[in-house]
């Protein structure tokens, strides 16, 4: 177990700076020079030069590539272009934002959704099953900027209930993170955003649990558990759930990588001050360091939570086997 | 009878040929094109979904140019992208791009020097290359001129010069139409360029409740609030509000002395400022003559680029006496107070004495000690920011509001709902077309709008053909549909343009420059007498040469 655990470490390492390197180029070679923009507030040419040096833009590629690299080894993310300001505290504190807003999110959806799947299998060919499954399509692929956009204006403008931006309502007073969160000030404010994302996000799970489901059904040991008098729902929650978890337990380790990054689609409507929307303009100000942490803060959580996934994998079904031999696939 | 059919036959063979030869040359209707067909013409402009006038006004004056025979390609790019190939690379034969309307900009200086032959290098200002020797002088000798009547004269010729030569069509200046809420303030003051987001706006309102606090929601984040490293408008705009400067810009743009007591011209290179009795900074300490001098030496020793156009002409700061600071200048600079004077911000000497690389302060370490009329509150990242009135100031008795809260948005559409929802007080910036009707019927909503000095322009490549040639340049102008931009696209929220020194600015504009009305019959007319000729599908070839 050990050794598989030390040879997954290095795999991911591997791939870690794989994804490292080929950011670092696309980036450089995709993105125009973060300095253009200088021109318009009035900078000469010199002057920009001066500020090229400053970024360590006037070194060659490689040269730029093997610094980068040894600072990001000794856990040294650089400072933004544009905010002139350490990356690892402009993201730590965008991180911290997006997952108040995306973790309730996720869990409502991860509950929630293999749930109903699991009701819509039971009920198949009812019509209960028919508005499921139309409601989950429904949302899966109505832009959510569209659901954001109508929330905003039926319960905030409208109706007044909630508000329609930000985190809290200024001026506050907090002296540290959790402060800022532990309020009802702060719950009311999240309320919309996590139905937007919710929304969207219950219907994969939802429809995904359902197939599995359906699959699950037809094997042996459910007749056989049938015949041994079990009451449906035990049957339904208890045995033939377990089984078709697996696909959504994949499914969820991906949605939650991504969901690191925020979306920054509800992030933009809701102003909420998330990595979503800092990467996004990390990305629009050619502000490579701090879009390069951003990007590889995703990919290391989606390689970590796929890594659990697969050591999950083992606990939810006996068959998979981790044995070096690989015996048991 | 066959014999007979022959001569016929070929009468009417011959008249065929002949009814040909002459529909071949009246659809012609033109010598033979004698010299090379012109190039396809690229025309850059931004995407649709970052400016979607400049993008649709880039396809109306395709349309009109190749009613002249050009054959035009309209190329959208992302906003960095077209910055780069039209400034860095010079890259480019026609480019639809805009100056924004700062305050320091309208002094003519730096819109003039747009065009300026000294700034035709890589990356600098006038990408263009126009070079005209008789405007560069006029530039050089305006610049030395401290008499503003005397300068104006200069100034209105540049403009009657470049205008004529067409190195650029000025499109339009867009008006900024913004909005606040009237049921909990009155008396917003409207500014050339900054419309109600100016520094007078906090001295003027009145608050119509017990609500005190000026609430402004903006989509726009400053870079920085470090003085010595913020290199964007949005930046200065907030630290202005609790950084001091000598003189303020009235609303009217007028300078007006302010932390200066009195400003004493005493020759063209030579100008002394007497400052304001009992001024204190924010932590109580007085601000003295040496905090001035070291502002400005402070400013100059670390070299800050974007405040180099203002300290640039100085020559050194020289303390007279306990109340009077003297400027040397390098040679005469007439925009000295307008200018310099009235952006450079007055640092407290007992903070910042201390700190080596200024520009390399961690954010929590920044200072936001000052000696204007707010103090710094709070600034959170992407959040909210919030200033109180500084009691001690000379001017807090004008104030009638307590203090200012800023909140960001992530976009224009987000800072709206917020006025709407009466979350904010007030717009920062611009709204949307689509959102001002909806403005407009909302009971509590005011819309206020107001002209801009900043304008879009068309500028032309003058490296390459043929647009090295100014008659060419004119035809062009005469092509380009300005009245259709503004009643449709900018919904008549704007003004046609003609001149790189906008109507607003009144003081400084030339009303009489050369105006090129949309007339292609008359745009036609200039490229046939400069030697141009069309081809039987009309396109259109260079004079031989």
């Amino acid at each position: 177990m050990i050794r598989l655990i030390v040879n997954k470490l290095l795999q991911m390492l591997f791939t870690l700076w794989v994804i490292l390197t080929v950011l670092f180029f696309l980036f450089r070679l995709g993105l125009p020079d973060p300095t253009v923009a200088l021109v318009t507030d009035g900078l000469s040419p010199e002057d920009r030069a001066l500020v090229t040096e400053r970024f360590g833009l006037d070194r060659s590629l490689p040269m730029q590539y093997v610094v980068y690299l040894g600072n990001v080894a000794t856990g040294e993310f650089g400072r933004s272009f544009h905010y002139n300001a350490p990356v690892t505290a402009i993201v730590a504190e965008r991180v911290a934002n997006t997952l108040v807003l995306m973790i309730p999110a996720f869990l409502i959806s991860y509950i929630v959704g293999p749930l109903l799947g699991v009701l819509l299998a039971w009920k198949r060919g009812s019509r209960l099953e028919a508005g499921g499954i139309t409601a989950g399509l429904v949302f899966r692929s109505a832009p959510m900027f569209w659901v954001g956009m109508l929330l905003i204006m039926l319960f905030g403008i409208r109706l007044g209930w909630f508000p329609t931006s930000g985190m809290r309502t200024f001026p506050y007073e907090a002296a540290h993170f959790f402060d800022k969160i532990f309020t009802l000030n702060f719950l009311h404010h999240l309320i919309l955003p996590t139905i937007v994302i919710s929304l969207y996000y219950t219907g994969l799970p939802m429809l995904i649990m359902r197939n599995a489901m359906l699959e699950v059904m037809g094997e042996d040991f459910i007749e056989f558990a049938e015949a041994r008098g079990l009451s449906k729902a035990r049957i339904m929650y208890r045995h033939a759930a377990r089984n078709a978890l697996l696909p959504v337990v994949t499914q969820a380790a991906i949605t939650a990588g991504l969901a690191v990054g925020g979306q920054v689609v509800v992030e933009v409507v809701f102003s909420w001050p998330g990595l979503g929307l800092e990467m996004f303009n990390a990305v629009r100000t050619s502000d490579y360091p701090l879009a390069q942490a951003a990007f590889m803060l995703m990919a290391a959580i989606i390689l970590v939570l796929n890594f659990a996934a697969d050591v999950v994998y083992g606990r939810l079904d006996p068959r998979v086997s981790y044995s070096s031999e690989g015996a048991g696939g | 009878m066959r014999k007979a059919m022959r001569p016929i036959c070929t009468v009417l063979l011959l008249v065929l040929l002949l009814g040909a030869g002459a529909v071949i040359a009246l659809a012609g209707g033109e010598p033979e094109p004698e010299g090379e067909p012109i190039p396809e013409i690229t025309l850059f402009t931004t995407t649709e979904s970052y400016d979607p006038i400049r993008y649709e006004a880039a396809f109306l004056i395709q349309d009109a140019w190749e009613e002249l025979g050009f054959q035009v390609n309209v190329e959208p790019m992302e906003f960095s992208t077209l910055l780069q190939y039209f400034y860095d690379e010079q890259d480019f034969d026609a480019t639809i791009l805009g100056w924004s309307g700062r305050v320091d900009r309208l002094d003519p200086q730096h819109f003039l020097g747009t065009l300026h032959g000294g700034q035709t290098d890589l990356g600098a200002n006038n990408p263009g290359g126009y070079e005209n020797p008789e405007y560069d002088a006029l530039f050089t000798q305006q610049e030395r001129e401290f008499d503003p009547d005397a300068r104006r004269e200069i100034v209105l010729q540049m403009q009657e010069i470049a205008a004529s030569d067409a190195p650029l069509d000025v499109l339009f200046y867009r008006d900024e139409v913004v909005g606040y809420n009237d049921e909990r303030f009155e008396n917003f003051v409207a500014m050339a360029g900054e419309a109600i987001y100016n520094e007078w706006t906090p001295y003027e309102v009145t608050p119509l409740g017990d609500d005190l606090t000026l609430t402004i929601g903006t989509s726009q984040e400053p870079d920085t609030i470090n003085p010595l490293d913020s290199t964007s408008v949005w930046g200065w705009k907030f630290m202005r509000m609790y950084y001091d400067k000598l003189v303020r810009l009235t609303p009217e743009i007028e300078p007006d002395p302010w932390a200066a007591e009195e400003i004493i011209e005493v020759d063209d290179r030579t100008v002394d400022v007497i400052i304001r009795d009992g001024m204190e900074f924010h932590d109580g300490e007085p601000v003295t003559v040496e905090d001035i001098k070291f502002s400005f030496d402070y400013f100059i020793e670390n070299d800050f680029a974007y405040f180099r156009p203002f300290f640039g002409p100085i020559d050194e700061v020289e303390i007279i006496d306990s109340s009077t600071v003297r400027f040397h200048l390098e040679e005469p600079y007439s925009p000295f107070i307008t200018v310099t004077l009235s952006q450079i911000v007055i640092l407290p000497e007992h903070i910042w004495s201390e700190i080596d690389n200024p520009s390399d302060l961690a954010p929590d370490e920044i200072p936001t000690v000052g000696s204007g009329p707010f103090q710094f509150e709070t600034y959170d990242r992407g959040e909210y920011k919030a200033l109180s009135v500084f009691e001690e100031h000379f001017s807090a008795g004008d104030i009638a509001i307590d203090g200012i809260d800023y909140i960001t948005y992530a976009d224009s559409e987000g800072v709206f709902t917020g006025l709407v929802t009466g979350e904010i007080d007030m717009t920062a910036w611009r709204m949307e077309p689509g959102q001002i009707s909806i403005a407009e019927d909302e009971d509590h909503i005011s819309v206020v709008t107001v002209g801009d000095f900043g304008y879009y322009h068309l500028t032309y490549n003058l490296r390459r053909e043929p647009f090295n040639d100014r008659e060419v340049r004119r035809a062009l102008a005469h092509a380009i549909d300005r009245e259709t931009i503004i009643d449709v696209l900018l919904e008549g929220r704007g003004e046609p343009g003609y001149s790189v020194i906008a109507p607003i600015n009144s003081f400084w504009h030339n009303p009489d420059v050369e105006r090129f009305d949309f007339n292609l019959d008359r745009a036609r007319e200039i490229l046939e007498d400069a030697g141009y000729t069309w081809d039987a599908q009309g396109r259109i070839y260079a004079p031989q040469s």
